[in-house]
């Protein structure tokens, strides 16, 4: 669910950004590039014009490539953007005075959508679209002061291409921004609501498993207390042995103190309880709940070998964690006699070291973890 | 040599009279469910359960220690971080309930009343995995042998893992003890066992700076 909508975000950061490509690309070919073709003869220097076109197409590729690769503009824009406001001067020089803002003159109206590309996504993006805007505005002006075309009737053509252009262009920016943070939004929402299940359906887990098992040590207790009181004599070394297995559970329950336990841990514990149920005498410190996260295939390599000792554990076993930040060391002694042990620590390929030790009828495995 | 007994279950306060039954060396000269129940009555040694009547009493071992008492807590909760606090705190040993034995607790109580260092696995544990900011500068080989007996079989086991002789595991694990009662809070309990380290050879007395908080100098005008 949440892998779901992440993706969809990830497609409305995409398809906006692609959105924007498509527009400035149709713009530039089906406008400027048929305007530029078809009214080549009322070009001052239509070469210049068609250079500008040529200019204007390069810079249009390397925005579409970064937002194709990133959904976001180029990471340098200050040259491209000052390559495209030399287009817009280009064209105007291009053309003849008196088509200025006419059908032609088609760099001031277009070259907004390149800056609507560049700034696309970049962490200052309005102010950057907004400098852009103006400049393109500014050197329209200028152009026109210089020409002389300050005219009411011009003055009017230019605030209307200018309402025109800034409002799609920045209309669309805003739009596509607003869509995007919602998605985003949703996606931190969803995050969260996730981690919120897993939280409480971990808990739920545990805290089931601890009823079964204060069930289990209250048969226990009952039935050795029934012994008890039917006679049973708390000399007698089995009566002794069950009383002492009963008393080394109920201590471990009542040290387990985390909700949520780690992972590592979580194994840990589901092996010392099928231990238990081969009546073996298991003792295990509380493993702390501070234990750092470890890298892939660490936990599998630290666990694989004490697990192995404690599985085949005959009649008692001991079971520890030690950690730091960037050490965990899992040990278990004893009394197994099959397993097959290494004389030299034997290196894993994650970096756990795993040593051996057999002494006295128990064996004694040690893994240890060492972090960067 | 006395020893007073804090301890709200029965069945422990007999099984730990048992261990003292004569004709050992160690009496049991008063016991209690609450602090307050064995107070004003002096013993040599404090052992001192953490958990009377459902409250941890981790808050109290240092006014107990304050006054030069040797305490010794004797606890399932052998958390690390909670047998750092007791000895920060100037306990002088931790036994942890899941492991103890009759032999284990004897040889404790006799160490800590003579003030030697006494290292429990629940102890090493919590000094070898020490990272808070007044941690004692421990030596690798330290540091090895206390995680080495925290999680191996026996103080022979470590050595044979390490290549050396069982009394040099010994030594490393002890002045790893002595460097960590140096690192803490002073309190009277460590101090004495400072002074033994030292007449004993263990560590030479430049080895040994006892904390002292910045705190405790006051501002710069009071001197």
């Amino acid at each position: 669910m949440t892998e779901e909508i992440e993706q969809i975000a990830q497609r409305y950061a995409r398809y906006t950004a692609l959105g924007a490509v498509v527009i400035a690309g149709v713009w530039h070919l089906g406008y400027d590039l048929t305007v530029t073709l078809t009214g080549w003869s009322s070009f001052r220097w239509p070469l210049l014009a068609l250079a500008a076109w040529i200019v204007y197409s390069v810079v249009f590729a390397v925005g579409a490539l970064a937002l194709s690769r990133t959904s976001r503009g180029p990471d340098r824009i200050l040259e491209l953007a000052l390559a495209t406001l030399a287009v817009e001067i280009a064209v105007i020089v291009a053309s003849r005075p008196d088509e200025l803002l006419g059908i032609s003159d088609w760099g001031f109206g277009s070259i907004g959508w390149i800056g609507v590309m560049l700034t696309w996504n970049r962490p200052r993006w309005r102010s950057e679209i907004v400098a852009f805007l103006a400049a393109n505005a500014g050197i329209m002006l200028a152009a026109m002061a210089v020409s002389g075309s300050l005219d009411r009737v011009s003055i009017a053509k230019y605030l209307v291409v200018i309402a025109g252009g800034v409002t799609m262009q920045l209309g669309y920016m805003a739009g596509c921004h607003m869509l995007r943070a919602r998605a985003e939004d949703t996606v931190l929402l969803a995050r969260k609501l996730a981690a919120d299940d897993a939280w409480r359906e971990s808990a739920q887990r545990i805290h089931t498993d601890r009823l079964r098992r204060y069930e289990a040590i209250r048969d226990v207790a009952e039935s050795l207390l029934t012994q008890l009181t039917d006679g049973a004599d708390p000399g007698d070394p089995r009566v002794r042995e069950d009383c002492t297995a009963g008393a080394m559970r109920l201590r471990r329950l009542i040290t387990e103190r985390e909700d949520v336990p780690d992972e590592l841990v979580a194994v840990l514990r589901e092996r010392i309880d099928a231990a238990e149920r081969r009546q073996v005498l298991v003792t295990a410190p509380p493993f702390g709940e501070h234990l750092p996260a470890l890298p892939n295939g660490v936990r599998e390599d630290l666990l694989r070998a004490p697990v192995r000792a404690l599985d085949g554990a005959i009649s008692r076993a001991r079971v520890t964690v030690s950690a730091m930040s960037t050490m965990v060391s899992v040990a278990v002694v004893a009394d197994n006699e099959d397993l097959p042990i290494s004389s030299t620590p034997v290196r894993e390929a994650s970096g756990v070291v795993v040593s051996y030790q057999r002494q006295g009828g128990e064996i004694w495995v040690n893994s240890i973890w060492e972090g960067p | 040599m006395t020893v007073a007994l804090v301890e709200d279950h029965q069945v422990v306060v007999d099984g730990v009279r048992s261990w003292f039954g004569p004709p050992g060396p160690i009496e049991l000269v008063v016991q209690g469910p609450t602090i307050e129940s064995v107070r004003g009555i002096a013993a040599d040694v404090l052992l001192l359960d953490l958990n009377l009547n459902g409250t941890m009493v981790v808050d109290r071992v240092g006014e107990l220690c304050a006054g030069g008492q040797r305490v010794i807590v004797f606890s399932e909760h052998e958390e690390p971080e909670i047998v750092r606090k007791v000895l920060d705190a100037g306990a002088s040993a931790f036994i942890g309930k899941g492991r103890a034995t009759k032999e284990s607790c004897l040889e404790t109580i006799l160490e800590v009343a003579a003030d030697r260092p006494s290292v429990t696995p629940p102890m090493a544990q919590a000094i070898a995995t020490d990272e808070g900011p007044h941690r004692p500068q421990l030596s690798d080989k330290e540091r090895a042998a206390l995680l080495y007996w925290f999680q191996s079989m026996s103080k022979a086991s470590v050595a044979a893992r390490m290549g050396i002789k069982e009394r040099t595991v010994r030594q490393y694990i002890d002045r790893a003890r002595v460097k960590y009662a140096a690192a803490g809070r002073p309190a009277p309990t460590k101090e004495k066992l400072l002074i033994c380290a030292i007449q004993d050879g263990l560590v030479s007395p430049d080895e040994v700076t006892v904390y002292t908080s910045l705190a405790a100098k006051g501002p710069p005008g009071d001197q």
